[in-house]
């Protein structure tokens, strides 16, 4: 879409998230009350289609839309599936399906298809335990398919995230699809897709936590001034800025580099690096906001935790720095050392 | 209540400055083998003449710089790729360094014809070679309480005072040195004013301070009844404040923040071998993310500078997560390297390296602005103070 229409979306995608993601709708969902108003509004404004083609009935975005549409999502701690079911709708229409409505959970991992039946489990698939359907990109024949199975015939066990998210685990066994089709990417490349989404997320998750905790710090008054005057205080906000920038900018760097370079492969390496990035700098932003906020950001009545439990979760969420850091790790070593100055400078693995 | 933003909005080196590229590591493919360096890991503070020289004849110097001083009238973005490949490279880039970065650029902004017509030339050649005269015994962050103070005489200054910390004094042709030309030390910014001083000059004592790791780099300079002639000022008299703090943008946000001992990396890819268990892989890995992160934001703040902005505050912010950076750089290195370096001599090769890099770290978080000062610029910016 052009940037006039992005900005426009942009804007009306913030406010309403703005308005309508209250904290008791962040509340609710951890104690498993579903915000079925919520996720409708969200189906209206066709959030779940904005990377979905127009001949799908999507709204015709750029993967960098939807991923900038996340990243707002993250700023206002958005407790449903928005991600998960635009990654799954991204995938059934680029399999020759068309997306329908409802929540939906993606599952990646150890999962094969066997005349049309799909056979697996996967531990902590996010959003499991509210999704109408799951998408799997599985294996069959070597060949990656895009299975789509309806709820009832899926087992699934509820384990809430850290952050009080309805995730799960999810086990198929010779499970009907209601879709199925050749996958335009690879499982492994619909992981870094969800990785890039997460990040996104984290990126705005970020960006909220600093504006809490700048904000807090400037209306806070102790020993007769606002705490925000204190020396102590600016470095340590100074720093939490740095590790927020850091988190956005790789973000958007890897959301643009995926964008370019196409849904089959771009920007594999900046998508590992963001996501380890975000994942590596969450604790310290997490660290720093909490001791600027003392107790009252450790209570359960503010906002904080919404964010910090998120960036707590969200690291481990479609690969942890650890994954994704020996996934670039291994890569930098087998090519050498003299092969890292050119991978960094063009954001690409070493041949 | 809305705070200001800190955003670096992805920026792509345009294609001129991706083709200048690839002319860069031929020429440095092509050099570098033959040089001897003084350094086992050269960087931006390792001078070579000879390689300077060999650059300047290239074009690569003054690369921004109108023609009729002997530039290349190219764009920032395209002196960008040429720093960092540099850096990436692990050329010798100390002679010219302090010159091509903000010498230079300050006398092309602010010097008089006659200077720009004298000096520019030859810095653009790798010939002239400039050292930084801020800091002294009681003025470090406190860049306004400096004391040195130029006295008008007849013609010119009669200048008495003590720089330290002045990298390459003993090797370099001249020293943009920072003096008090008016007023009283309580006047902070008022009265200052910059002098292009020839290291040459009589009166000036120049005396070797010795670093931690044993390396001759820094000066005490010292000016004894040294007299300056007035066409050695630098802009005009009293502006000294405000064309400092331009020089200090050039300083702090240049990818050497973060590539100063892009070696040690090297080093540890080296000796970890092609197939490194999974744990060291993965450390390797998160250090790459970093530096590829803070490559980004790099990038994004040249390309805001190419934009015509000053990102002052953006800069200030990449050199703090950069030097930091910098500082875990070696110690976690060291330590993955303890338990999987491949052999024992890799290891041992290793430790030189890491212990030197050690050695040199706490000096990335106070040369050029430390975390302190950059912290509180930072704060500024998200409306703090």
């Amino acid at each position: 879409m052009d940037h006039d229409t992005r900005d426009m979306l942009l804007e009306t995608a913030g406010r309403f998230f703005a308005e309508r993601c209250g904290k008791e709708i962040v509340n609710g969902v951890e104690k498993g009350v579903w915000p079925a108003d919520f996720w409708k509004e969200i189906e209206d404004m066709g959030l779940p289609l904005t990377a979905v083609p127009e001949d799908k009935g999507g709204v015709g975005g750029t993967l960098a839309d939807l991923m900038a549409v996340l990243r707002l999502a993250g700023e206002n701690a958005v407790p449903v599936p928005l991600a998960e079911t635009a990654l799954a709708s991204l995938l059934i229409a680029a399999a020759g399906g068309t997306p329908g409505p409802g929540p939906a959970a993606i599952v990646l991992g150890n999962l094969s298809i066997d005349s049309g039946r799909l056979t697996g489990k996967v531990d902590r698939v996010p959003f499991a335990s509210v999704a109408d359907r799951f998408v799997a990109v599985a294996n069959s024949g070597g060949k990656a398919i895009v299975a789509v199975v309806e709820k009832v015939n899926a087992k699934v066990t509820a384990a809430p995230s850290h952050a009080g998210e309805p995730y799960g685990t999810v086990a198929f066994d010779k499970a009907v699809c209601v879709f199925s089709g050749a996958s335009a990417v690879s499982a492994a490349r619909a992981l870094e897709i969800a990785a890039l989404a997460r990040a996104m997320q984290m990126a705005g998750a970020a960006d909220k936590v600093l504006a809490t905790t700048v904000e807090y710090s400037k209306q806070r008054v102790q020993f007769g001034r606002s705490i925000s005057t204190f020396q102590a205080i600016q470095h340590m906000l100074a720093e939490l800025a740095s590790y927020v920038a850091a988190t956005i900018a790789s973000a958007e760097a890897a959301s643009r580099d995926a964008d370019e370079g196409g849904l089959a492969d771009g920007g594999s390496f900046s998508i590992a690096a963001a996501k380890t990035q975000a994942s590596d700098l969450a604790q310290r932003i997490c660290a720093i906001s909490h001791q600027s906020m003392g107790a009252m950001g450790f209570t359960h009545e503010h906002i904080l935790h919404h964010y910090t439990r998120r960036l707590w979760v969200w690291r481990r969420d479609f690969g942890s720095e650890s994954f994704w850091g020996e996934k670039i790790g291994a890569a930098v070593a087998k090519a050498g050392p003299q092969a890292l100055w050119p991978a960094l400078t063009s954001s690409r693995y070493a041949a | 209540m809305t705070i200001p933003k800190l955003e670096f909005p992805p920026f792509h080196l345009p294609p001129e400055a991706e083709a200048l590229r690839g002319e860069v590591r031929d020429f440095l493919k092509e050099v570098l083998p033959g040089l001897k360096s003084e350094d086992r890991f050269a960087s931006w503070n390792t001078p070579s003449p000879q390689f300077s020289k060999a650059l300047g004849k290239r074009g690569w110097l003054g690369i921004t710089w109108p023609k009729q001083y002997g530039g290349g009238e190219r764009s920032f973005l395209e002196r960008y790729v040429v720093t960092e490949e540099l850096l990436g490279n692990g050329a010798p880039a100390g002679a010219h360094w302090v010159a091509d970065r903000q010498s230079g650029p300050l006398l092309l902004r602010f010097g008089s014809e006659a200077q720009r017509q004298a000096i520019l030339p030859r810095i653009a050649a790798g010939e002239c070679f400039f050292s930084i005269g801020m800091s002294e015994p009681d003025s470090g962050s406190d860049l306004a309480s400096v004391r040195t103070r130029a006295e008008p005489v007849p013609g010119g200054f009669r200048v008495n005072g003590t720089k330290v910390w002045t990298s390459g004094a003993h090797r370099n042709h001249y020293c943009i040195t920072l003096v008090r030309t008016s007023g009283q030390h309580g006047d902070r910014h008022k009265g200052l004013s910059q002098l292009l001083v020839d290291l040459k000059t009589p009166g000036i004592t120049i005396r070797p301070i010795i670093n931690l790791a044993g390396r001759h780099d820094w000066n005490e300079v010292t000016f004894s009844d040294c007299f300056i002639p007035e066409e050695c000022l630098i802009g005009n008299e009293g502006d000294g404040w405000l064309q400092v703090t331009s020089e200090l943008a050039f300083e702090r946000s240049g990818p050497e923040r973060f590539m100063q001992n892009y070696y040690v990396l090297g080093e540890l890819v080296r000796i970890l071998g092609r197939q490194p268990a999974g744990r060291a892989a993965s450390i390797l890995g998160r250090l790459v993310a970093r530096l590829w992160t803070l490559r980004q934001m790099s990038v994004a703040v040249a390309g805001m500078m190419q934009g015509g902005k000053s990102p002052a505050i953006e800069a200030s912010l990449v050199k703090d997560l950069g030097t930091i950076y910098q500082q875990d750089l070696p110690e976690i290195a060291r330590v993955v390297a303890e338990s999987d370096a491949t052999t024992e001599e890799d290891m041992a090769d290793f430790l030189d390296v890491a212990q030197y890099a050690t050695m040199m770290a706490p000096s990335y978080t106070i040369q050029g602005g430390t975390t302190q000062v950059l912290r509180g610029i930072v704060a500024r910016g998200l409306g703090l103070r």
